[in-house]
């Protein structure tokens, strides 16, 4: 019996560690997801790929010998660039072209598959790896972190609180959340929201460009799908939090992410999507605007 | 004709069937009735699978041979194995609606649908005992081929006319349902929900409608697939496919049963087929990732110049009505383009 329960425990106690490194990934990624969505209105599906163009740019810093620190920031300003280029250049013009909603996911679709199979026709269908010093490791409470880890989990919590302390307290943010909440009223308000919908896009594309390269350095290989993939639980995080809230993707990534790795220790690791798609679809029947939404309306009245 | 070129030209028939059936299904889904169903390929999928299954009979156990482990497994009699996975194409699709339509906004729904169809391939690969894994279904039986003592390539051509007469029931189908009242009501729906449901429609109930026929052809259209190739596998049904019906159905026109046809021609069978053609070059998967980019810009392309089609829904005029029975603006108002 005694021995059962330290077996259990011994299993568990490191399955957090990962949840809790998993859940840092999905915490960049589904703020930057829920933050473009909630703000442009557009449900950029190529999302997943965008992150793994910017993994492969972290893979040419990286493979030309400069440190993984540059390619972290390489990674996020691709993503940045890259995503303020595709809404200035593709979608604003099709959605001044009068496309429907329906349309402009075909057309994140098709962006998605275009990204996707064009880093598989430049690089080829091969596995790729950062090259980075050899990781030493790490005991804290039974959970053995290898250092590369704990840098994912401090970048994480920093981009966070960045981005927690943008939408709380500046001008920016304040002006992001008008424009989410009702663009024409906060354009008749004076808010230049051209402006601060390019910057939602800058923003939460280096969101989606650094979420790229910290999958990638969390993992011992990737390919052409690796961030595609991903979206499964990126999505589950981004409806759990509430579409468009910040706060409640952070919430739903500690969720999913230690929920999802707690599931590949006791059941089976191919399983860790199925449980990311299994919250999703509880939250949809039970509470299809996310467990943070209602505290945030409340807040946003208030503000 | 050379027999070669039999072969190929009625293998290229058939597909066009399974494409044109599986477009139709797509277009009462998305074209007629406005849903998003992005997880279309798995509905095609799960018939294909149920129509293996029931004509390869029961799993045989490793030990005793057999290299396949699958759950259901029976010997049913021709025409049974394809209705039956029109069945399940149906349940599905009835399962999966009564959570993504009833009150998801359509972002929400296109997003669930997404997932559903990658988590259906990871579930599917995994589960080896459900339907053989990432290996697959291989060596289904081919209908009526015990019973009739054809030639290879006579066969063949018995195969074209059994996917034409299956055509020509489906068509019948959307047909019927898209020229009837039923098919106003849907794209009333699609056009303008809260006008339809203030006419007193069960806007969710004719979703739900559209939602579970589109299943049932899709299977339809999958059962006829795999009982040709008698083989199926996870790698049949990534989800990128739909985005391939997708195409056909905006190419072709859609909403428009005739266009959608036409893109069946276009896209799936036109460009997957013309590429047989090229030489090979550069690396393995080099050519397959141009065809995915092409098949994209393909998209882009006609949403931007031609977002109708190549051949348009007809605009539908309506005499007009006393103003007292209804206010003009809600007969005539369509959203969008």
């Amino acid at each position: 019996m005694a021995a059962c329960g330290v077996a259990a425990v011994s299993t568990l106690v490191p399955a957090i560690g990962f949840g809790v490194v998993t859940a840092s990934i999905l915490a960049v990624a589904g703020v930057g997801f829920t933050l473009q969505f909630g703000v442009t209105n557009i449900l950029n599906l190529a999302y997943g790929d965008i992150m793994t163009a910017a993994a492969f740019v972290a893979y040419l810093v990286t493979a030309a010998g400069a440190s993984v620190w540059l390619a972290l920031a390489a990674g996020a300003a691709f993503g940045a660039v890259f995503s303020v280029a595709l809404n200035r250049g593709l979608y604003t013009p099709f959605v001044r072209r009068g496309i429907r909603l329906f349309g402009m996911i075909i057309v994140t679709i098709a962006v998605s598959l275009i990204v996707q199979n064009g880093l598989l026709a430049i690089f080829g269908a091969n596995f790729f790896s950062l090259r980075m010093a050899r990781p030493a490791s790490v005991h804290i409470a039974g959970m053995v972190f290898t250092s590369v880890q704990l840098a994912i989990i401090g970048i994480a919590i920093t981009a966070m609180l960045l981005i927690h302390l943008l939408l709380r307290y500046t001008k920016l943010g304040k002006a992001m959340r008008a424009t989410a909440t009702d663009p024409e009223l906060a354009r008749n308000c004076g808010i230049a929201t051209d402006r601060v919908i390019d910057l939602a896009w800058a923003i939460s594309g280096a969101l989606c460009g650094l979420a790229g390269v910290i999958l990638v350095m969390n993992v011992t290989a990737f390919t052409d799908t690796t961030g595609s993939t991903f979206l499964i639980p990126i999505v589950a995080v981004a409806v759990l939090g509430g579409i468009g809230q910040p706060h409640g993707a952070m919430l739903g990534a500690l969720v999913i992410g230690i929920a999802s790795e707690l599931a590949a220790a006791i059941i089976s690791p191919d399983y860790k999507d199925v449980v990311a798609f299994v919250i999703l679809v509880i939250v949809l029947l039970a509470r299809p605007q996310g467990i943070l939404s209602e505290i945030a309306t409340r807040k946003e009245v208030a503000a | 004709m050379s027999l070669a070129w039999q072969f190929y030209i009625s293998t290229v028939l058939v597909y066009l069937g399974v494409d044109v059936i599986a477009c139709w299904g797509l277009n009462l889904q998305f074209g007629v009735a406005g849903l998003v169903n992005f997880a279309y390929i798995v509905f095609q999928a799960a018939g294909a699978y149920t129509a293996a299954v029931l004509t390869l009979g029961p799993a045989k156990p490793a030990r005793l041979g057999g290299f396949q482990q699958y759950v259901g497994g029976a010997h049913w009699p021709f025409p049974l194995p394809i209705l039956a996975a029109g069945l399940v194409g149906g349940g599905l699709a009835a399962v999966m609606g009564s959570f993504a339509i009833r009150r998801l906004r359509s972002d929400y729904e296109a997003m669930v649908m997404l997932v559903v169809s990658l988590i259906a391939t990871s579930v599917a690969s995994n589960q080896v005992g459900l339907v053989n894994g990432p290996n697959g279904l291989a060596l289904v039986p081919k209908p009526l081929a015990s019973l009739v003592n054809l030639s290879p390539v006579d066969y063949q051509w018995l195969f074209v006319g059994l996917t034409a007469a299956v055509c020509l029931c489906v068509y019948w189908l959307v047909h019927v349902v898209t020229s009837a009242p039923l098919g106003r009501t849907l794209r009333a729906v699609r056009d303008n929900e809260q006008a339809a449901a203030a006419l007193g429609k069960n806007v969710t109930g004719l979703r739900m409608l559209a939602f579970v026929l589109g299943g049932v052809i899709a299977g339809i259209s999958g059962a006829i697939l795999v009982e040709f190739t008698s083989a199926w596998s996870p790698g049949s049904w990534l989800y990128p496919e739909t985005f391939v019906y997708f195409t056909a159905v905006i190419v072709g026109g859609s909403g428009n049963n005739l266009g959608v046809m036409v893109g069946a021609l276009l896209v799936p069978v036109g460009f997957l087929e013309a590429t047989r053609f090229l030489p090979q070059f550069g690396p393995p998967g080099f050519i397959d990732a141009l065809q995915w980019i092409v098949v994209g810009l393909l998209a882009l392309t006609f949403l931007w110049f031609w977002p109708r089609g190549v051949i348009p829904e007809r605009r539908r005029r309506f005499p007009p009505v006393a103003e007292a029975r209804a206010p003009r603006s809600l007969i005539r108002t369509r959203i969008g383009r």
